[in-house]
């Protein structure tokens, strides 16, 4: 990893003896995260004698409050993340200016509790990066076991766990975060900001996240396996008829939704604060509009999926019975509060793509974006008409009769403002000067998968369609169309676009390119035929399946392995360019938004003056058009702030 | 707007929805539909799928003709004109697709109504669903019950759905309709069948580690097939001295869903293997037929290793009756010695 420079010397290292345990460090993490599990583990055994229960070591609650609440906790204050607040409100001296824990010199600074939003964005993506391999090589197994009719490689627990795990990784640990890395990076610099308004909270919604993934990973060394009821974890399948592993993905599901909510505000409380003189909302760009809309839904929606996943979690350890129809229960208001978020959150894990995606082709257009006001419109009908629709994933759930027209034509009308967006984008190439480098690439190939994604989405908003399809692999096919070539397309687009600004160098364009040719190709076969199976009666979360569908089958597993492939391409690509790739100028895309004005990379504070915003970030084709006036580069003054 | 750049677009819009529509004619998208509700979902399908084709041709249209026409050489550093909108554009691109999912929201409204509504003269059968089983049991027929949908050709159909554990899902692709059970809820699904033939029932929702062998058929016969066959098994379960058969008990319950025995015909992983019975019942140091009895009403009283607990259904105890019991135990145990 690249630092922004190398002052070695200045680093806190050679000190030794006592003081490495008692620093804020991954050695102190190691033993608190002991420490606050012993007391998580002595909590329950001191509880369950008073209260005369036997066996006093039980298992699976022992697990819960121990090692899935105690110990995160403990590595979480270990490694740093709550010393200033700790300090500040045990009466220590604080200073709030204290800019220690910021900014990366070495690649050192990336492994430690750090409030720079670079640095914090580029330890997201890398994390993220780590959950999408996880989470892809589950794929991988799940399309091995696919491939021909029959059980071959798992045995049915472990292929239920295999996807479940695989949806949980990619959903939790991939999509939502991974868009929040990419506009931690870029979000502060587009708004002319030097920071995050929260700056430590943002560093600690990064180091939540690790927890909630390794998690959902480590089920699978759980006795009884992995959870296995899909990463919808209906109930009561999943509160009382799983092995303890559900409850990983339950407590996983929190760490990660903290993290979440925590980012959210953030974004919103920065947006809202932070914009540069003259950034009225109407100024900004609409990567920062996607991400103030996304954090709108973010922080109404996550609560329900934790209450839902609470609720769930208690009726499994504590038995309760929220859910459990035989005292009282009833097990489709899960569905209901499950839904409430996980509706929105397709829109959590699509408007940010949306506005990369807005960036990307105005830039590699060279055009304005095309009707800039109703594109930021749109995504707010977006947000409003998201919380509306959540019903329609319960078509066949047998909820109330009268809820399906209803959700029914939310959910139609949905396709009006992402439609307009869509036109928008091709409105926006139309007459332009297109240059297909690699992220406007990713960006055409989002704008056509995309489409057939909400296409399929309008098939299955009709209530007697859905009727059909529903648990099918055409539902598979839809959200793989709408995840993968919608989000993951965008989020690879935002990532070779960005890739220049973040680590000061040039990616490798003609591997750029055979990476995405081999992602388009690779996802049409593995997916398209996924279409063909539902329809004609594949139901999807199957370990076998009838001998009738073993071609379309084979050929959607050679497209998945296709699919594998072009990712060693991408890490290849990546890896070699960060270490030794050509030095990047400041602006390689002559953008005009404010993160391409300085220095590839950034300096550690942003910007020397706050820049002073004075029209449109697309004013393509306008000669003398300006976003932002910035004030000129100073080196080597004595006003450069010093920093240790 | 140049006239050439409309007739090309044009000629790549038409080249697109041709492409497009022979795929969606040539693929075998839906299953022949068996149902009078499929039939009207098909026809809602085609449709939508017919307006997706052409709002598909349209974008595919004007994408590949930009990537065509507006290509620059990576030398050209000259911006595009200074396009900020068009009013006029962007309300028709708000009004046509807001016409277009409100007819599909009539048209898809007007098609549930009319699948919901019965018939005359309605056929009931009550469905039961467990790991990983289904049965069906007619009220009208003395309570009959088939681990097989047996239904009359062009009656309709209410079936009204109980599960005892988890959720499932009901699904018969050629029929078209889909329900999840829901423990504590009792929702029916109406089913019209018209075309002979023997069809899959398929469980939908995923239900534990059976889910993918959770099946069993629907066949659709003609009424008085269907009429011959009520009347010979409400004589059988009516006569005085019932013969149970332990094959049939066998069969009914779908033990071969998740079970191998040779004797039954079925090679299913999920469970045990029942032709393996007096090496397992040797391994647990119990007499053979104690041994079948004690697994099939207690089954995590002895797990097989290799096995989970809480896989196999509980409820086989109270759901059989004595003499069914015992037909089982009597079956298995034969069966597995000769195995």
């Amino acid at each position: 990893m690249t630092a922004v420079a190398a002052d070695h010397e200045l680093g806190p290292h050679g000190e030794g003896g006592w003081r490495l345990l008692i620093r804020a460090g991954w050695i102190r993490a190691a033993w608190m995260f002991c420490l606050f599990g012993a007391f998580g583990f002595g909590l329950v055994v001191v509880f369950r004698w008073w209260g005369g229960w036997h066996p006093i070591i039980d298992m699976p609650i022992v697990t819960l409050v121990s090692l899935l609440v105690a110990a995160p906790i403990g590595f979480l204050a270990g490694i740093g993340c709550f010393d200033y607040w700790a300090y500040y409100a045990l009466g220590f001296p604080t200073r709030p200016e204290d800019h220690s824990g910021h900014g990366a010199r070495t690649w050192r600074d990336y492994f430690r509790v750090n409030t720079d939003h670079k640095v914090i964005g580029v330890q997201y993506l890398v994390t993220t990066f780590f959950f999408f391999l996880a989470g892809g090589l589950l794929a991988l197994l799940v399309r091995a076991e696919l491939a021909r009719p029959g059980m071959q490689f798992v045995d049915t627990q472990t292929f239920n766990g295999l996807f479940s795990v695989h949806a949980s990784l990619m959903i939790f640990l991939f999509v939502v975060p991974g868009f929040a890395g990419l506009a931690n990076f870029a979000v502060p610099l587009m708004l002319g900001a030097g920071d995050m308004a929260f700056p430590r909270l943002n560093a600690l919604s990064f180091w939540l996240l690790p927890i909630a993934g390794i998690m959902m990973l480590s089920s699978f060394l759980v006795p009884g396996g992995a959870f296995a009821c899909g990463w919808t974890g209906y109930v009561p399948l999943c509160s009382t008829h799983e092995p303890l592993g559900a409850v990983f993905f339950n407590q996983g599901v929190q760490w990660a939704g903290a993290s979440s909510i925590m980012t959210a505000l953030n974004f919103l409380v920065t947006i809202i604060t932070m914009r540069a003189p003259g950034m009225t909302f109407w100024r900004m760009p609409l990567l920062v509009w996607a991400n103030f809309t996304t954090s709108l839904l973010v922080v109404v929606a996550t609560p329900f999926i934790a209450g839902s996943q609470f609720f769930s979690m208690f009726d499994h350890v504590m038995h309760t019975a929220f859910f459990d129809p035989n005292n009282g229960g009833y097990p489709l208001g899960y569905q209901h509060i499950f839904w409430f978020y996980s509706h929105p959150a397709v829109y959590i894990m699509m408007l940010p793509g949306f506005g990369i995606m807005s960036e990307v082709i105005s830039v590699f257009s060279r055009k304005p974006i095309f009707g800039y006001r109703l594109m930021a419109l749109s995504l707010m009908a977006i947000v409003v008409l998201g919380f509306s629709v959540w019903a329609h994933h319960m078509f066949v759930s047998g909820m109330a009769p009268w809820l399906r027209v209803p959700m029914m034509i939310t959910t139609l009308l949905i396709a009006v403002p992402t439609g307009i967006k869509v036109f928008s984008w091709l409105a926006t190439l139309w007459e332009g000067k297109l240059h297909f480098r690699t992220p406007m690439l990713f960006a055409l190939g989002f704008l056509s998968m995309f489409v057939i994604g909400g296409l399929s989405g309008v098939m299955l908003g009709s209530v007697p369609i859905d009727i059909h399809m529903s648990d099918t692999y055409f539902i598979v096919a839809h959200i793989h169309y709408v995840l993968f070539g919608g989000s993951v397309f965008t989020i690879f687009a935002g990532l070779y676009y960005w890739f220049p600004k973040m680590t000061g160098r040039m990616y490798d364009e003609r591997l750029g390119k055979l990476h995405f040719w081999m992602t388009f190709v690779g996802f049409n076969v593995t997916f398209f035929p996924m279409h063909i199976l539902g329809t004609e009666g594949m139901p999807r979360r199957v370990a076998d399946y009838a001998p009738k569908f073993a071609t379309l089958n084979m050929v959607s597993s050679i497209g998945s392995f296709a699919l594998g492939a072009s990712v060693l391409v991408f890490m290849y690509n990546i890896i070699t360019s960060w270490r030794t790739g050509e030095v990047a100028p400041s602006n390689p895309w002559r953008a005009m938004t404010l993160e391409w004005q300085v220095s590839s990379p950034p300096p550690i504070f942003n910007f020397d003056e706050i820049p002073q915003v004075v029209g449109s970030p697309y004013g393509y084709g306008t000669p003398g058009a300006q976003h932002a006036i910035l004030a000129p580069v100073r080196t080597g003054t004595a006003e450069e702030v010093e920093v240790t | 707007m140049r006239r050439g750049s409309i007739a090309s677009l044009l000629l790549i819009g038409v080249v697109a929805g041709g492409i497009v529509a022979a795929v969606a004619l040539a693929l075998p998208w839906l299953p022949t539909p068996a149902s009078r509700e499929a039939g009207r979902i098909d026809f809602v399908t085609w449709f939508v799928i017919v307006i997706c084709i052409v709002i598909f041709s349209i974008v595919a249209a004007a994408l590949v003709y930009s990537i065509v026409t507006f290509r620059a050489r990576p030398d050209d550093l000259e911006d595009g004109p200074p396009i900020h909108g068009h009013t006029g554009l962007e309300i028709v691109w708000t009004i046509v697709p807001t016409v277009l999912v409100t007819a599909i929201a009539i048209v898809s409204a007007i098609v549930l109504s009319r699948d919901d509504a019965l018939g005359k003269n309605v056929l009931r059968v009550n469905v039961v669903a467990q790991q990983f089983v289904w049965s069906f049991s007619y009220p009208d027929a003395k309570g009959l019950t088939s681990g097989t949908l047996m239904l009359p050709e062009g009656r309709s159909v209410q079936l009204r759905f109980t599960s005892k554990d988890v959720i499932h899902s009901f699904w018969v692709p050629e029929f078209g309709q889909k329900q999840d059970t829901v423990p504590g809820l009792h929702p029916t699904l109406h089913i019209t069948p018209d075309r002979l033939g023997t069809f899959p029932v398929i469980c939908t929702e995923l239900c534990g580690l059976g889910h993918s062998v959770m099946r069993t058929q629907a066949v659709v016969m003609t009424p008085a097939a269907f009429a011959k066959w009520l009347k010979q098994q409400t004589a059988a379960i009516s006569s005085p001295n019932p013969s149970v058969s332990g094959a049939a008990v066998f069969k009914n319950n779908a033990c071969g869903a998740c079970h191998t025995l040779t004797a039954a015909g079925s090679s299913a992983k999920v469970g045990p293997d029942l032709d393996k019975l007096p090496a397992y019942a040797a391994q647990a140091k119990q007499p053979l037929d104690s041994f079948v009895r004690e697994s099939i009403v207690s089954p995590n009283a002895y797990i097989q290793p290799g096995y989970s607990k809480n896989v196999m259904p509980p409820t086989f105890g109270t759901s059989l009756s004595k003499p069914q019991l015992d037909a089982l135990v009597q079956y298995l145990v034969s069966s597995s010695k000769k195995g």
